[in-house]
């Protein structure tokens, strides 16, 4: 036994005693210490057996033991997501959700607004795409997707989709919550989304959706759904094009150039928030952000 | 929540053969992914135990038991999107983390977060392993507090690969971050814990 103060400790003798608490923790377990214990009741395996074997249970879904003010929460959401749609007309109105804020009104006019050209839209003839897709989209810097992990300390997670395939191009810009943007060229696979040549951008950036963090701005035009993404709360914003802007402790920046977005799902793993933007539809981009590995 | 099981569980501390253990979870994992509940059930019993303590570093003690559960219930949905060859113990640890910290960031609140010694008073082990320190009791009460008082990052990361005995490679996994990450930040928060047991720390002696 050790009668030095623990505070001069090396790192290995510190891990040591680490190591050596972890057998004097009283550490919860997920079995009856003995099976004759039928009072403490199934383990976490069988309660997991019988719940999978539960023919009511739907793939994916919620847990059916949460509170009922959950989808109480959700109803109530959407309710209000609706109803606050109204407000347009009485000008800038601002609504709590939980996870985002949304301002309906009047949306900002961009000082750069990106043009919004779709398929077959214009009479003119098609301008030359950007030789790398996303780079009109002031996404930060670009660099290969091996430096990701060596610049931002952040695993690449990408999803496994397989109409994907490899990103086209890859950017960072540490100076907005460390993120990561993912872009890929629109194809047949993939409708060209509001950015001329770019069919889906995935970003990442550290922060979660609480409150007042996470802001948007939107119109009439543009429609809200809670969805659920791999069992996180995500949104689904589609319609109208519509900015994105982060708010810092009470202080408002603009984020991306105020650049116009078209739809988009937004959901937080963790302290990590992602955004994907695509033209593939509510049902299709879930599919793809839960690919994500 | 069951208490009071101090054996090391199946998969924490117990070095079976990486490969057999590898090798079976690939055949309970197949079987798993044509919709064979009991391979599944296996494989859920293998780890629950891991996946509890991991529940337990990381979100307060009364949802650890509903997050573990939730947990094996996605993955099971994700088995077709594991990646075949891969190790499982992390993978389904991590699917354990990020459930984990969804109800701790819920509660919105440290409160419960607290590791507990089994016994204060309690025998140190007998046969303590060969990279384990013999601890007075009170000494393993101090660093316990220190533990607590951590961040939740600096806790995660030294419970996962103290406390649980993961490796690097299993710890980023787990945790989500690169591997790299596990080190600088396992070495920053040995630093700041050997802060708070020092004299000005916060522990109290």
């Amino acid at each position: 036994m050790t009668d030095r103060p623990m505070a001069a400790f090396d790192d290995a003798s510190l891990e040591g005693a680490l190591r050596s608490l972890a057998t004097a923790i009283d550490w919860p377990t997920a079995a009856p210490a003995a099976p004759s214990d039928v009072a403490a009741g199934p383990d976490v395996a069988t309660q997991v057996r019988v719940r999978l074997t539960d023919p009511t249970r739907r793939r994916g879904s919620r847990t059916w033991w949460r509170p009922a003010w959950q989808p109480l929460r959700r109803s109530v959401v959407l309710a209000l997501a609706a109803l606050l749609a109204l407000a347009v007309v009485a000008g800038a109105v601002g609504l709590g959700l939980p996870g985002l804020r949304f301002i309906f009104g009047g949306s900002p006019t961009p000082p750069t607004p990106a043009p919004t050209v779709r398929p077959g839209a214009s009479p003119t003839p098609t301008p030359t795409l950007p030789a790398v897709p996303g780079s009109a989209m002031g996404l930060g810097e670009l660099v290969q997707i091996t430096e990701v992990a060596l610049r931002t300390g952040i695993a690449v997670r990408l999803p496994t989709d397989l109409r994907l395939g490899a990103p086209d191009s890859v950017w960072v810009d540490e100076a907005r919550g460390n993120q990561v943007a993912y872009v890929w060229a629109s194809s047949g696979a993939l409708p060209e989304t509001t950015e001329r040549g770019v069919g889906l951008v995935l970003m990442r950036f550290d922060g979660t959706t609480d409150p007042g963090f996470y802001e948007k701005t939107i119109g009439s035009g543009t429609h809200l759904e809670m969805v659920d993404v791999n069992g996180h709360d995500g949104y689904w914003i589609a319609g109208d094009p519509h900015f994105f802007y982060y708010v810092r402790d009470g202080e408002r920046f603009v984020e991306e150039n105020r650049r116009w977005v078209g739809d988009a799902l937004v959901w937080s793993d963790g302290t990590t928030t992602f955004r994907i933007e695509s033209a593939l539809g509510r049902d299709a981009t879930i599919a793809i952000a839960e690919s994500i590995e | 929540m069951r208490h009071g099981n101090h054996r090391p569980p199946a998969g924490v501390g117990v070095r079976l053969s990486w490969r057999a253990v590898h090798i079976e979870d690939a055949e309970l994992i197949a079987r798993a992914r044509s919709g064979d509940v009991t391979a599944y059930e296996s494989i859920v019993r293998r780890y629950q135990d891991v996946a509890v303590r991991t529940a337990y570093l990381i979100c307060p003690e009364t949802d650890a038991d509903d997050a573990v559960q939730e947990a094996f219930l996605k993955a099971f949905d994700a088995l077709p999107r594991f990646r075949e060859g891969a190790p499982l113990r992390p993978w389904l640890l991590r699917i354990v983390a990020n459930e984990a910290r969804n109800r701790r960031r819920s509660a919105g609140r440290r409160h419960g977060l607290a590791l507990r010694a089994a016994d204060a008073a309690g025998p140190q082990p007998t046969t303590p392993g060969p990279e384990q320190i013999v601890m007075a009791a009170e000494q393993r009460s101090e660093l316990l507090t220190a533990l607590n008082a951590l961040r939740d990052d600096d806790r995660e990361v030294l419970g996962a690969r103290f406390l649980l005995d993961l490796s690097e490679a299993e710890a980023a996994e787990a945790l989500g971050i690169p591997r790299g990450t596990v080190k600088s930040r396992t070495s920053r928060a040995l630093g700041r814990l050997r802060v708070t047991l020092g004299p000005d720390g916060m522990v109290e002696r």
